[in-house]
């Protein structure tokens, strides 16, 4: 695992965070990771296919996600797919990113509070 | 919905090699598995969306592809500096060259006048023509929208009403009709321009000044419009200033100002004798507008017939019945026009010079990275064998190329910088200043950066081919000591060197033969110390002088300043000597000029006072030279004399005309115009070459009418003075006491002089000897690695000779004659090469066979140069090949 700082990668790009959010609740495939973009968001974000890969791609060299050697239970698994995990430098980037959109909601609450006294 | 898909599909496969294996199938499998569903959600809006996103996609990776490739590139570079500095300096100096050469060519032949409206529709006749000429072409309406005259290079003495006491300035700028802007179609920046409704002859002097007059003089003063100027002593007032890039047509002479041709002859002595009526006063420059639809050659042929007429009309021309053309037409938007049968002949040779330096520059870098790639056969046959693209490598090869070529395109484009900047330094020595805008512009990046890409493709496509060509398997087994096919025949290599060497040679000979044509062309000797002699510039006429007072002030001039202590001689002349001189004239001798085959004779003009030669030390070979009985010659108002006017020849121009006869006391006539020949002269230097004999002069006497009207410089005083003693300030303490107003300009010894004057020459010498030299080392660096590349690639085949007992020396020699085969091939054919280049140029213009006529005789270049090359190449070989003899055998064959 390169020892780079996980804030070198913050903010992270939209798709970025979408994969990686989905990751962090398990390994999926790219046809996983895109429904469960779609569902989470309502409709609102499409990864499209060529941009999802694209993006696997550079996570992957980034080393914050890598492919995963376990398969789910046989009746789910679904032999033509590669499945993806979160590795360990990804989620501390990923916690990282989290982290940062908190303080800017809690300074947005702040503001928010100050303005309508 | 089955099209998008089979679209997507279709691009996926457009992927990147690398990406296409990893992803490949899943890009295509998702692409299945959602089209479906998108259609059904988003309808046809999802589907474009879908194609659109892969569409971005492709060139993305090829993009992210490219960039690691210049990572892996620079990493390669920063691993063996030495490749990368010899690639990045010799392409460095290949692309400078050629993108100077590239952008002062397109400043001075192409690039359209600043300021100026539509400038490509601008057109002016080569040759000078009368005012009255250009009031009849301005009738043919359907040939021009528009004609204006004008001269250039006019020198005002200005004084500034609001600073009277401050010495006059001398100004230059140029004289021209009311209907000059509105043929450029330049727009004043304040007040108005010139025009015909409002500049009529008799009106109140006007002058529109330049932008660049009106910031360095007038210190961009907001009251500059209505202010009264001194030009020439006589008032005329500001009307306008010019925008700020405009320099006006021709702008090879600084202008900074304007003056109508209206104004009376008072303010500008170049009106006077009544040349703007006078048919055959030739001294103004046509500028036309060519009216929308009629092209240059239409309105040439059209402009020659109107002349032709205009020509028969005079029956005093004796020229009239001439056949010939008589009109040619240049390109009067650019900076510098020249015939438009001379373009592609100027621009012939700078790309054959430009281009051998840069095939030589690349075939080096060729050569340096096949020995490169040969050495990494094995990794590439590893990751060839693993699943790269051959494709793939090959662009990784190639953009370690395109890096180096784009580092050399960087010191390139420096390089030019520094070229223009010193270029524009230089200042020739000549009565009006040339002033030639060098500044390079986008243009020549865009060159610079093209070529860049051109030579790293060129040089490093045909070694990455070869560096991947190999068979996977033998390579990995026998390592990186594999046998190249066909190389002891015409491998690429070979051919290389020998391309490299026979273009080398070529561009030595080609340099060097401009080098000493050049050379000799501008050698000037003096028979004394230039040292000693000051050169000083008067002209009183700007200083307000009438004609007569100028004529009496130069009567007691040189016998006043002979008095001052220190001066040995002093002369006067309408040139600085050894000037390039610009007049010429088609002499014959008079006596049989009724014969057809009369003595036709060009010669160069020069007009010089009493005394002249005697000052420069130079003596009388037969009769006399000129003496203050000749300066007080009348000329009449026609410009003739009743007898004929005396005149001295040089003896080229004696021989040329008389045979070995004795050309004193014969009569030689110009036109109508006849002379007295009463003096002959050795031959001066006078640096420029006519085409047919260099050196013939014929020496006209300073005259009253020169006094009354001097050249453009003034006239010049020669003062000639003893050893260790400061004449010069005598000198002006003198001029001072005959008139404090009289302005003093131009002072410099003849031996600086002589220096700015060849300074030019001696850039362009340095320019091609460099251009030359660098040649020869890129040859041996070439050939060095050739060697040291061969010598190691046989290394097991000289261990197993030294082995069964071969000697040293004699492995040396094996090793050196391959070398001398390839230099011997490359040498002939040069040689060859460089002689056909030479026959070519000199056949296409006198301006090369002028230069290569001295030189290519010259058995110290067409002996000398092959030799030096054979000899450097040869060191070259030898020095790696020492390197063959240090080889062990025990080890060399241990190694495999």
């Amino acid at each position: 695992m390169p020892k780079i700082d996980p804030q070198s990668f913050l903010p992270l790009k939209t798709q970025w965070f979408h994969i990686m959010l989905t990751l962090a609740g398990g390994e999926q495939h790219g046809y996983g990771i895109m429904q469960e973009v779609l569902e989470r968001s309502a409709g609102k974000v499409r990864l499209w296919p060529a941009t999802l890969y694209g993006s696997i791609k550079r996570l992957m060299e980034a080393g914050l996600i890598a492919e995963s050697d376990e398969r789910p239970a046989p009746e789910l698994d679904d032999a033509r797919r590669r499945y993806y995990r979160l590795t360990n430098f990804g989620r501390r980037v990923l916690e990282a990113e989290s982290d940062r959109l908190q303080e800017l909601v809690h300074a947005i609450r702040v503001k928010r509070a100050m303005v309508s006294q | 919905m089955n099209l998008a898909l089979r679209i997507y599909l279709r691009m996926a496969q457009a992927f990147p090699h690398e990406f296409k294996l990893l992803y490949g199938t899943d890009v295509m499998q998702l692409g299945e598995d959602v089209v479906e569903e998108i259609a059904k959600q988003r309808g046809v809006a999802g589907l474009i969306r879908l194609i659109a996103d892969i569409a971005i996609r492709v060139p993305l990776e090829y993009l992210s592809e490219m960039r690691r490739d210049m990572r892996y590139a620079v990493r390669a570079l920063i691993k063996s500096p030495g490749f990368a500095l010899v690639g990045i300096v010799s392409l460095g100096l290949g692309m400078g060259v050629t993108t100077s050469v590239f952008s002062r060519t397109w400043a001075q032949m192409f690039r359209g006048l600043p300021a100026v409206a539509n400038s490509q529709d601008l057109v002016m006749p080569q040759n000078p023509v009368s005012y009255y000429y250009t009031e009849q072409y301005r009738a043919q309406k359907g040939l021009f929208v528009g004609v204006a005259a004008f001269q250039t290079g006019v020198p005002f003495n200005v004084a500034f009403q609001s600073n009277g006491n401050a010495k006059p300035q001398r100004v230059f700028g140029q004289l021209v009709s009311p209907e000059y802007f509105s043929v450029l179609g330049v727009k004043p920046q304040r007040g108005r321009v010139l025009n015909p409704e409002m500049d009529k002859p008799g009106d109140a002097p006007v002058v529109v000044i330049t932008d660049r007059f009106w910031r360095n003089r007038l210190n961009s003063s907001p009251d500059a419009l209505g202010q009264t100027l001194r030009l020439n002593g006589q008032p005329a007032t500001i009307v306008g200033i010019t925008p700020k890039d405009f320099k006006g047509a021709m702008p090879i002479a600084p202008t900074e100002l304007f003056v109508p041709v209206t104004v009376p002859a008072a303010l500008a002595p170049e009106l006077a004798n009544d040349v703007l009526h006078k048919r055959d006063a030739k001294q103004f420059l046509a500028l036309m507008r060519l009216a929308a639809g009629v092209t240059i050659e239409s309105a040439e042929a059209g402009l020659d017939t109107v002349t032709r007429h205009l020509d028969e009309q005079d029956l005093s021309n004796p020229k009239r019945n001439d056949k010939g053309r008589r009109v040619t037409l240049l390109a009067g938007g650019t900076v510098l026009p020249i015939p438009r049968a001379l373009k592609p002949v100027v621009i012939a040779f700078v790309a054959v010079l430009t281009g051998l330096v840069l095939t030589i520059a690349c075939m080096n870098l060729a050569n340096m990275l096949l020995a490169r790639g040969a050495a990494r056969r094995k990794e590439l046959a590893i990751r060839l064998a693993v699943g790269a693209s051959r494709f793939r490598l090959i662009r990784q090869m190639m953009s370690e190329g395109v890096l180096i070529a784009m580092l050399g395109g960087v010191a390139g484009f420096g390089l030019a910088y520094w070229l223009s900047i010193l270029s524009s330094q230089i200042k020739l020595p000549q009565a009006v200043p040339e002033e030639i805008d060098n500044a390079m512009d986008w243009h020549a990046l865009v060159f610079t950066f093209a070529l860049a890409i051109m030579c790293g493709i060129g040089f490093s496509l045909v070694p990455a081919l070869q560096a991947t060509k190999a068979d996977v398997a033998p390579t990995l087994k026998e390592g990186a000591a594999i046998q190249l096919r066909g190389y002891r025949r015409f491998g690429m290599r070979n051919l290389l060197v020998v391309g490299q060497v026979a273009g080398s040679l070529m561009l030595l000979l080609m340099t060097g033969f401009l080098v000493m044509g050049i050379n000799k062309m501008s050698n000037i000797q003096t028979k004394f110390d230039p040292t000693r002699m000051y050169l000083l510039s008067i002209d009183p006429v700007r200083d307000g002088y009438s004609p007569e007072k100028a004529q009496a002030l130069f009567e007691k001039l040189p016998e006043r300043l002979k008095g001052v202590g220190a001066v040995r001689s002093i002369a006067l002349a309408a040139e600085a000597p050894f000037s390039i001189v610009g007049r010429t004239a088609q002499l014959s001798a008079a006596k049989d000029s009724r014969d057809p085959s009369k003595k036709l004779k060009l010669v160069a003009k020069e007009t010089v006072g009493a005394g002249y030669f005697a000052t420069l030390s130079e003596p009388m070979l037969a009769g006399r030279e000129f003496s203050e009985a000749d300066q007080r010659i009348e000329i009449l108002a026609d410009g003739s004399k009743a007898v004929g006017l005396p005149i001295v020849l040089n003896e080229s121009a004696a021989r040329g005309l008389f045979g070995n006869g004795n050309a004193v006391g014969q009569r030689v006539t110009e036109d109508k115009q006849s002379y007295d020949v009463v003096g002959v002269v050795g031959d001066l230097k006078n640096g420029v070459p006519d085409d047919d004999q260099p050196a013939s002069v014929m020496y006209l006497p300073l005259t009253r009418r020169d006094f009354a009207s001097p050249p453009a410089g003034g006239m010049t005083i020669m003062v000639r003075s003893d050893a260790g003693i400061d004449a010069l300030g005598g000198v002006r303490r003198e001029i001072a006491s005959i008139d404090p107003n009289l302005a003093v300009f131009d002072v410099r010894t003849l031996a600086e002089y002589l220096q700015t004057s060849r300074a030019f020459m001696r850039l362009a010498l340095d320019m091609y000897g460099g251009i030359g030299l660098f040649g020869l080392v890129l040859a041996a660096i070439g050939l060095a690695g050739v060697t040291a590349y061969a010598v190691a690639r046989r290394r097991k085949e000289i261990g197993i000779r030294m082995a069964l007992g071969a000697r040293k020396v004699q492995v040396l020699g094996l090793v050196l004659r391959e070398g001398a085969a390839l230099v011997t091939v490359g040498t002939a054919l040069g040689f060859l090469g460089a002689m056909a280049l030479v026959k070519m140029l000199s056949a296409l213009t006198s301006v090369f066979s002028d230069a290569f006529n001295l030189s290519t005789n010259d058995p110290r270049l067409v002996v000398g140069a092959p030799l030096l090359l054979a000899a450097l190449a040869m060191l070259a070989c030898y020095i790696p090949a020492r390197r063959s003899m240090k080889i062990d055998p025990v080890k060399a064959l241990r190694q495999e």
